[in-house]
């Protein structure tokens, strides 16, 4: 059928702001998201910072589903699918109607419900602990939300490929609808903070104290976050035919394997997935005019980003910034973030800072961060990264539509 | 459109039942398999003694010692039953073509093991960040799709699908959109879940609630998939033809009072109604059903009736679980093998229709249209 | 003097078992000057972890900074020997 996608609204639940307008606004702004932990007991670990979501009030967001029902992420996904559909203009019941279904990445899924279990076994023993939240685990959930919020009937599907997972998610919902299996597709991703990932990335060397400088000379590791990232596809046709406003068109994807190492990137495999995607979306690589970035800011995830960047694109690579300055390590969510930033900056013409920039770092000398400043340009075409764990490398491009 | 059919040209399985395809088709068409006794796997306290479990399962005594102290049971038994799918099928895979060849598999939450005793960690040592550095991927969901790339060298795609029941046909048509646009050549496609008390535990919480009396299982069962129209061009003949995948969500009409036993027949119904028209076969046709059935009356019930709705009383049903065990997304996949097992030696079912049904607690539901052929002399 | 050899000698043989533990060889084949990357195929992971355990085992705690150092079971006991005051 090889229809044309296009993204019609945006629905960011993020510790820099909720709903496409905030969003937009902290980018510009370079703001930090990052703040003392408050969803877990922090005490004992050296490093306390997060990206934490404290104004996120579900409440106030969802029309169906009961929050008391579903766990954080599941919130998170559902809320933001409703502040995408809110933003997209479609009419909700028409949407319920349609051939309407969901991909929802995740890297930690319902774990922190998971966590309280354990947590709560540790006095009461598994036996005891609270039946209802045991039903909450499944990941598949994630996706099962947004379309119960949204009475969905098509395909809700939850992809659990770590910190690129929104970045699959986007590449499947676009393939739906450029075949023409479904109309509408709700895509993007959603994680919380929890103890368990905290402790894991502190004893892993990679998380930072305070804050998250990538690109920086000292850049010492990633800050977690969460949240909960949405975007509205359709198909050309049908957004023209409703009037819809088009922030921008999904050109393709790309996705490998480094099939190497569980956690050390690889700067040969990630360059061949930036070829794949330029393949995919039909574009060469000097027509790309922004490259939000991955971006953790560990030693050596910027490294080799970098590397490969300079290997695909030459000695000036596009500039390319990381958006985790601000919000930290989102996981799942973190590419689907990533997409809204460079939809935005598609459609409004500026392209997000990397913030906590102090000093460049020699060994990546052909890197333009984007230092702590937004800047005003008109991108034509735009491409997210997302890697993860397992090596599991996924590349979306998007492109103005005109 | 990205609906060309796919071919399964080999199979790896570990269950309870057996392990590998020839064992565990023996099983199935013996009616054979029984729960283990479980009580000394685990420290942990488990709600029953018995269990469809791999007691005796040491991924060491397949793969080796190196590299595989540290890995979880979720991505072992996946990993294992990917090198059985790759020694079964006439595909061969090396560094000319293992880009184009990728993974998706299927799981529920990941090895809810690891994470579970990763947060426990946090709680209980010293100091709450005196985890172990070399599990903590192990407490990730893709561990099990990374890890067997990483051992079979497979650079093409990989995905983890969270589907819970509906993973195994998720992951299908994960797989079969790729295929079909061209992302990949070859996938090996299954689901994997492992015992331990967490699972235990939230399966019997959930029989409990639904009226059941199922132990819970284990396993992981593994599918080479490939575009039908090239295995056919090239003169090899499949397991296994997957005509159709069709999936969707039974959204409850009121929120606030939906529970699981929310009666989701007729949305199911329509799901089995549309891949046998995307399959272009009639229901007469239909030889064998293999279905989600795990003993919980009502949901069995919601089922059974969304099967006959459409089939009618003809098609042989194949409750898989009852010789598996409630084994989660592992369960979608043993149903496929299921089908595939009674093929897999019985040249008169050469060519014939199946179907395979599930739907998850949560509403999700799903329907596939098979057709198999035996494996032995043409 | 002979007690202090053998004090030696068994520090020697505890963390050469945790080192062929988490790298997953035999103790035999880890010598006192083959080296964990090079010889054994030791990641950064599996560093951070004999660590770990180093630090659990002698109730010691040992800066991450120092991990670089830690190449072979030498600097390995050398690096302990100075942070838990050992005086072998």
């Amino acid at each position: 059928m090889n229809r044309r996608v296009v993204i019609t609204g945006l629905g960011p639940v993020s510790s820099i702001g909720i709903g496409a307008r905030e969003f937009s606004a902290a980018l510009r702004a370079g703001r930090s998201g990052i703040s003392p932990i408050a969803s877990f007991d922090a005490a004992g670990f050296p490093h306390y910072m997060a990206g934490e979501v404290p104004a996120f009030d579900p409440k106030s967001i969802l029309q169906r589903i009961s929050p008391d029902a579903w766990g954080r992420t599941s919130q998170f996904a559902a809320s933001a699918a409703r502040l995408a559909v809110e933003d997209s203009g479609i009419d909700p019941t028409e949407l319920s109607a349609a051939r309407a279904g969901s991909s929802i990445g995740t890297t930690g899924g319902e774990s922190q419900v998971l966590e309280r279990l354990t947590g709560d076994s540790l006095t009461v023993g598994f036996a005891g602990v609270d039946r209802e939240l045991a039903r909450q685990v499944p990941a598949s959930r994630l996706a099962v939300a947004v379309n119960r919020e949204l009475g969905l009937t098509g395909e809700a599907i939850t992809l659990s490929t770590a910190c690129s997972a929104s970045n699959y998610a986007l590449g499947y919902a676009y393939d739906q609808i450029h075949t023409g299996d479904l109309d509408y597709m709700i895509a993007g991703g959603a994680d919380s903070v929890g103890r368990w990932s905290h402790a894991g990335f502190y004893r892993l060397g990679a998380l930072a104290e305070k804050a998250c400088a990538p690109f920086d000379r000292d850049r010492s590791g990633i800050i977690t976050g969460e949240g909960g990232a949405a975007l509205f596809l359709e198909s050309l046709e049908s957004a023209t035919a409703r009037g819809a406003r088009v922030y921008a068109e999904v050109l393709g994807y790309g996705l490998n394997c480094d099939a190497n190492h569980m956690v050390a990137p690889d700067p040969v495999s990630i360059a061949q997935c930036m070829r794949l995607a330029h393949r995919n979306a039909g574009i060469k690589a000097d027509e790309v005019d922004y490259i939000c970035a991955h971006g953790t800011g560990t030693p050596a995830n910027d490294a080799v980003e970098a590397k490969a960047a300079v290997e695909v694109f030459g000695e000036r690579p596009p500039p390319i910034s990381s958006i985790k300055s601000m919000l930290g390590h989102t996981m799942g969510a973190a590419s689907g973030f990533s997409a809204i930033a460079s939809v935005l900056g598609i459609a409004e013409s500026f392209i997000p800072p990397t913030i906590n920039f102090r000093n460049p770092d020699p060994q990546i000398p052909d890197i333009d961060p984007v230092p702590n400043v937004a800047r005003e340009m008109t991108v034509n075409i735009a491409q997210v990264n997302g890697f993860a764990f397992g090596g599991n490398n996924a590349i979306t491009i998007f492109g103005r539509y005109s | 459109m990205s609906t060309g059919a796919i071919a399964i040209t080999g199979w790896g399985v570990l269950s309870s039942a057996g392990i590998g395809a020839d064992e565990f088709a023996r099983a199935v068409t013996a009616g054979r398999g029984s729960a283990a006794d479980v009580s000394e796997m685990f420290e942990e306290p488990v709600p029953r003694q018995d269990a469809f479990a791999l007691v005796d399962f040491k991924v060491r005594d397949y793969l080796g010692r190196k590299g595989t102290s540290f890995l979880d049971r979720s991505t072992s038994l996946a990993m294992v039953a990917c090198g059985q799918a790759l020694a079964d099928t006439d595909l061969v895979v090396d560094d000319s073509n293992n880009e184009r060849v990728g993974i998706a598999l299927g799981t529920t939450a990941g090895s809810v093991k690891s994470t579970s005793d990763y947060s426990r960690d946090t709680f209980v040592q010293e100091r709450p960040y005196l985890v172990n550095p070399l599990v903590f991927p192990n407490a990730v969901m893709n561990c099990a799709a990374g890890q067997s790339a990483i051992r079979y060298r497979l650079r093409g795609v990989n995905t983890t699908v969270a589907g819970g029941a509906l993973a195994a046909l998720s992951a299908l048509r994960y797989a079969r959109n790729l295929i079909g646009c061209g992302y990949a050549d070859a996938l090996l496609v299954g689901t994997t879940e492992e015992f331990s008390p967490q699972v235990a535990w939230a399966t019997h919480f959930a029989m409990e609630a639904g009226g059941g009396d199922l132990a819970a299982g284990e396993g992981a069962a593994v599918f080479v998939v490939e575009d039908a129209d090239a295995v056919r061009e090239a003169g090899r003949r499949p397991d296994a033809e997957v005509l159709a995948i069709e999936v969707g969500l039974h959204v409850p009409a009121d929120e606030a009072t939906a529970g699981p036993e929310t009666d989701f027949s007729e949305s199911l119904a329509g799901c089995v109604v549309r891949a046998l028209s995307r399959a272009g076969v009639e229901p007469g046709e239909v030889w064998a059903v293999a279905s989600a059935e795990n003993g919980m009356p009502l949901t069995d019930g919601f089922e059974d009736r969304a099967i006959r709705a459409v089939l009618g009383d003809g098609p042989v049903r194949l409750r898989v679980k009852e010789f598996t065990g409630e084994s989660h997304s592992a369960s979608g996949a043993f149903q496929v093998a299921a089908l595939l097992a009674r093929h897999r030696a019985d040249p008169t079912l050469d060519g014939r229709v199946s179907v395979v049904t599930t739907r998850t607690s949560d509403g999700a539901i799903g329907a596939a249209v098979l057709r198999g052929w035996s494996r032995g002399v043409e | 003097m002979t007690q202090a050899v053998t004090q030696r000698e068994e520090h020697f043989e505890e963390l050469r078992e945790i080192a062929a533990e988490v790298l997953e060889i035999e103790p035999e084949e880890i010598t006192d000057t083959s080296l964990f990357a090079e010889d054994h195929e030791a990641d950064s992971l599996r560093a951070i972890e004999i660590l770990a355990r180093i630090e659990k085992k002698y109730k010691v705690d040992i800066p991450q900074s120092e991990l670089p150092k830690m190449v072979n079971l030498t600097a390995v006991y050398e690096i302990v020997k100075q942070h838990a005051n050992w005086q072998d």
